[in-house]
């Protein structure tokens, strides 16, 4: 039993790891974890709902 | 010169009166005199491309993708051409362990000769666990990549400033890069950052051996010297009480002055009136939108509530920046200058009211 860390993957950003479980070949489990976290919806709390896109659009500029 | 950022270029295809055109269209954007055009062309022509190794922390890659974006002329090519970008996430081919031995590889092999830029901010709270890349917290690389680097250049306002992951509450204690690895680090800031400053900066760096000059807040001068404000299109409408009041009104198709609409234009610096955005097509305020002063420290409270007037335009003089007066309204400016400009405030608004009377039904 071995087990894949992939971490960054590129080309979508840098935050996110995959680990995966490999058994006779063959992928049996798989975790993805997005690596970041900025906590937008917190920041965003008691805002003015009109305001909210300019925060939100910023989440991916992708 | 074999191996030179031109050679690079014509080998891409760029021909050189494309070149010439990229080196002065780079000239103006420093505020140079076309003068120095040759000076430019000539590092350009005779210096090795510089390695460069992008890093991105809490961030949205909005300033990778305004790179990637900038067009002039081609620079899409230019941009990717005239820096030889040894790692970013982004685009670069390699995950996982081949892509951390790009980056180990690049700032031991290449250490003291490499520029780091930085893109997001860097979370601080309990130890900085809320950045990883590549198992490793973004604090610990910033430190790792800045102590090898012969500069250090944050783009857009999370790297420069900490920009909205640093919004109130500030939930990760996410930090700007300067408040990191402390030193001189140049701040490229903006939501997202121009493309055609960066290009500046690194031409700037290539042809004169130093970074341009800085102000108080690390911020080129070049680009972030005058007040939006003072170089608005829409400024005759202020000076003379013309305001948009409503999404779509009269004033609002006729492009008058988005200082009541919460324009934060009068606190903030950058050059967006000038250069624009996508090839000089338009920049926010010429599209109608206020200004959310997005290269202003702190801007995503400081400028809040975005759709709210300015309680007051600072009075400010054509060749004051940042560091003359302050940062807007948040600084406290001399009470005679407060006074002054709040009488004139006033009495742009009478005198706005009244033309509002007149210019509509």
């Amino acid at each position: 039993m071995a087990k894949i860390v992939v971490d960054p993957i590129t080309r979508i950003e840098g935050h996110l790891r995959i680990e995966a479980q490999v058994e006779g070949g063959k992928i049996t489990d798989a975790w993805a974890a997005g690596t970041m976290w900025r906590g937008i919806e917190t920041i965003l709390k008691g805002r003015d709902p009109r305001d909210a896109w300019t925060f939100v659009s910023r989440i991916c500029g992708v | 010169m074999a191996g030179s950022i031109y050679h690079h270029l014509l080998s891409r295809g760029v021909t050189r009166r494309d070149f010439l055109k990229f080196c002065s269209a780079t000239a103006a954007t420093l505020g140079l005199s076309s003068s120095m055009v040759p000076q430019i062309a000539e590092a350009l022509e005779k210096k090795e491309r510089p390695s460069v190794v992008w890093l991105h922390f809490q961030e949205c890659t909005g300033d990778s993708e305004s790179v990637l974006r900038a067009s002039k002329p081609s620079i899409a090519k230019v941009i990717l051409d005239i820096v030889s970008l040894d790692y970013h996430e982004t685009i670069m081919a390699p995950s996982g362990h081949a892509a951390e031995k790009s980056l180990h590889d690049t700032i031991t092999k290449k250490k003291g000769k490499y520029i780091a830029v930085y893109e997001g901010a860097v979370p601080t709270k309990d130890g900085g666990i809320y950045c990883f890349v590549g198992g490793k917290k973004s604090i610990d690389t910033c430190k790792e990549v800045a102590a090898g680097a012969m500069a250090n250049i944050a783009v857009g306002n999370c790297a420069c400033f900490g920009g909205v992951p640093a919004a109130k509450p500030n939930p990760t204690e996410a930090k700007g890069i300067r408040d990191i690895i402390g030193g001189t680090v140049l701040n490229i800031p903006g939501c997202p950052m121009n493309p055609e400053n960066f290009t500046a900066v690194v031409v700037h760096f290539l042809t004169f051996g130093s970074l341009p000059a800085l102000d108080s807040l690390g911020r080129p001068l070049f680009a972030y010297g005058k007040l939006i404000h003072n170089n608005c299109e829409r400024r005759p409408h202020f000076d003379q009480g013309q305001f948009v009041r409503q999404w779509g009104d009269q004033g609002h198709r006729l492009g008058w002055c988005l200082y009541e609409m919460g324009c934060k234009g009068p606190m903030a610096f950058q050059n967006c009136p000038t250069i624009r955005w996508n090839e000089g097509t338009s920049w926010p305020v010429q599209a109608g939108h206020p200004c959310i002063a997005c290269a202003t420290p702190d801007n995503w409270d400081a400028a809040y509530p975005f759709y709210q007037r300015m309680k007051a335009v600072p009075g400010v003089g054509w060749q004051a920046n940042a560091d003359k007066i302050g940062l807007g309204v948040a600084a406290a400016t001399a009470a005679a200058v407060a006074a002054h400009g709040a009488i004139r405030a006033a009495k742009r608004r009478k005198e706005c009211s009244k033309s509002e009377d007149e210019g509509h039904e």
